[in-house]
């Protein structure tokens, strides 16, 4: 299934992100982030559905909170994309 | 055992404490170092831990909140973070060398607020003389840990924010105890043990740190986030928490914190402040002892220091401990303390009580106290 992965700076703002998103009813999932997806080294993400991304990104920023990158994930194939607010 | 040595460590924890770290030793790694069930575990334990002493310190962002190993350990970071080589700092009288060494050592200028114990108003006029331009930083206790003295944080903030310069505040004896509200004193850094007044293990300590205050790493080294970089990451916590969190410590603090804000802070400080003016209050009818306290016990909290008349006070104690009553004699590692209150030469005894204390016990030891006083 489709999702979207979006890439955090630590733990901890992975877990801030997944906290306001699972009190706004929106289900997530942290994971350590694919290698590939960050020239950094070890960094966490948090996964979400396709279908809830504008909710996702509009509960973030209301909460101050933006994701290092984001990426559409197809079948495991990853491509970062850009998010505007309406 | 009767113990009243709390200012040093709460020895009687909640059984949860226990509990907690038991379970993070068979079910937790560390947390940032993998997604699979154990590391996962620890960093949920980890980040509940951060929230909730951010909702205790009115915090609006966990990642405010810095593991430490102690207090100690957490005012290193803050004073190194904001004082230079030779730098000026102003701080109390009554500060603990936890703040005087760290600053010895950097060769600072100490400008130390005299005032008289137990009059809240004369600090802050003698912070309000001190704080003039050029200063780095200002330092002070909340409560002095030797006389309790409850030092009035509040408007000495209140005077750092008007002349802008950044505030650290001492908690060790405070946190748990007496409401601290990091948003509204506006302070650089607030640092506390965990395992005093928190109830959390020893090996446990927090640094509050404000919004976008620059900090120093006390230590380099892994913090499973941007691993190739070479400098330590610029964001919060994992700036300032290189190396293997103590997981079994921070489970346990999680534990004690939730019982410190279950029972409510103003019900833990009511009981010590009513076991320590008992004692004051017994201890004042008789000629054989200098208490530190005002009959009224205002503004102190439940740390109570004594000089029984014409004995020496480490000795006292050793014969307390006889008795099976646990207490502090000496200097308490604030000899700056006991210089502005005129006990450097002696030391005092001092008596600090807990949540699990009892009257039973406070009458006892007055029983055996009385017993041995001239």
């Amino acid at each position: 299934m489709d999702n979207y992965l979006l890439l955090a700076r630590s733990v901890t703002y992975a877990q801030r992100m997944h906290k306001v998103l699972d009190r706004a009813g929106i289900r997530c999932q942290i994971f350590r982030a694919p290698r590939t997806l960050t020239d950094m080294g070890c960094a966490y993400a948090v996964y979400v559905a396709g279908e809830d991304l504008t909710a996702v990104m509009n509960v973030l920023h209301r909460s101050s909170l933006t994701p290092v990158k984001l990426f559409f994930n197809h079948q495991g194939t990853y491509q970062e994309v850009s998010y505007d607010l309406p | 055992m009767i113990y009243l040595d709390s200012a040093a460590t709460t020895f009687q924890k909640p059984p949860s404490v226990r509990a907690a770290m038991q379970q993070a030793l068979t079910a937790m790694s560390s947390p940032g170092r993998g997604s699979y069930p154990a590391a996962a575990k620890a960093a949920e334990v980890a980040f509940a831990c951060r929230s909730e002493l951010a909702e205790l310190f009115h915090l609006d962002n966990p990642e405010q909140v810095v593991f430490t190993m102690n207090a100690t350990h957490a005012l290193n970071i803050a004073i190194k973070s904001l004082v230079p080589k030779g730098g000026r700092v102003v701080i109390s009288g009554y500060e603990h060398n936890a703040v005087t060494r760290p600053l010895t050592s950097l060769e600072a200028e100490c400008i130390v607020a005299a005032a008289p114990l137990f009059r809240p108003e004369a600090v802050v006029e003698a912070f309000s003389a001190c704080i003039t331009p050029g200063i780095d930083a200002v330092i002070c206790n909340h409560v002095s840990n030797v006389f309790g003295f409850i030092q009035p944080v509040e408007a000495i903030a209140a005077l750092c924010r008007e002349r802008g310069v950044p505030f650290i505040i001492d908690a060790s004896q405070s946190a748990g105890i007496l409401p601290l509200d990091m948003r509204a004193l506006g302070a650089a850094f607030i640092a506390m043990p965990g395992h005093k007044g928190l109830y959390g293990p020893q090996g446990t300590g927090v640094l509050l740190c404000a919004e976008g205050q620059e900090t120093k790493p006390l230590l380099e080294g892994g913090t499973g986030s941007y691993s190739v970089q070479q400098e330590m990451p610029d964001f919060l916590p994992d700036r300032l928490e290189a190396g293997t969190h103590n997981m079994p410590g921070i489970s346990g603090l999680l534990a004690g914190v939730r019982y410190v804000r279950q029972r409510g802070v103003g019900t833990i400080f009511r009981r010590e402040r009513e076991l320590a003016f008992t004692m004051s209050k017994e201890l004042h009818k008789s000629d054989g002892v200098q208490v530190f306290s005002l009959p009224d016990m205002r503004a102190q909290a439940g740390v109570l220091s004594v000089i029984p008349k014409g004995k020496d006070v480490e000795s006292f104690g050793a014969e307390l401990e006889k008795h099976g009553i646990a207490v502090r004699a000496g200097i308490h590692c604030a000899p700056l303390a006991h210089r502005s209150a005129g006990t450097l030469e002696t030391g005092t005894l001092r008596f600090s009580f807990s949540d699990f204390n009892t009257p039973e016990e406070v009458w006892h030891t007055l029983r055996v106290l009385k017993r041995r006083l001239p």
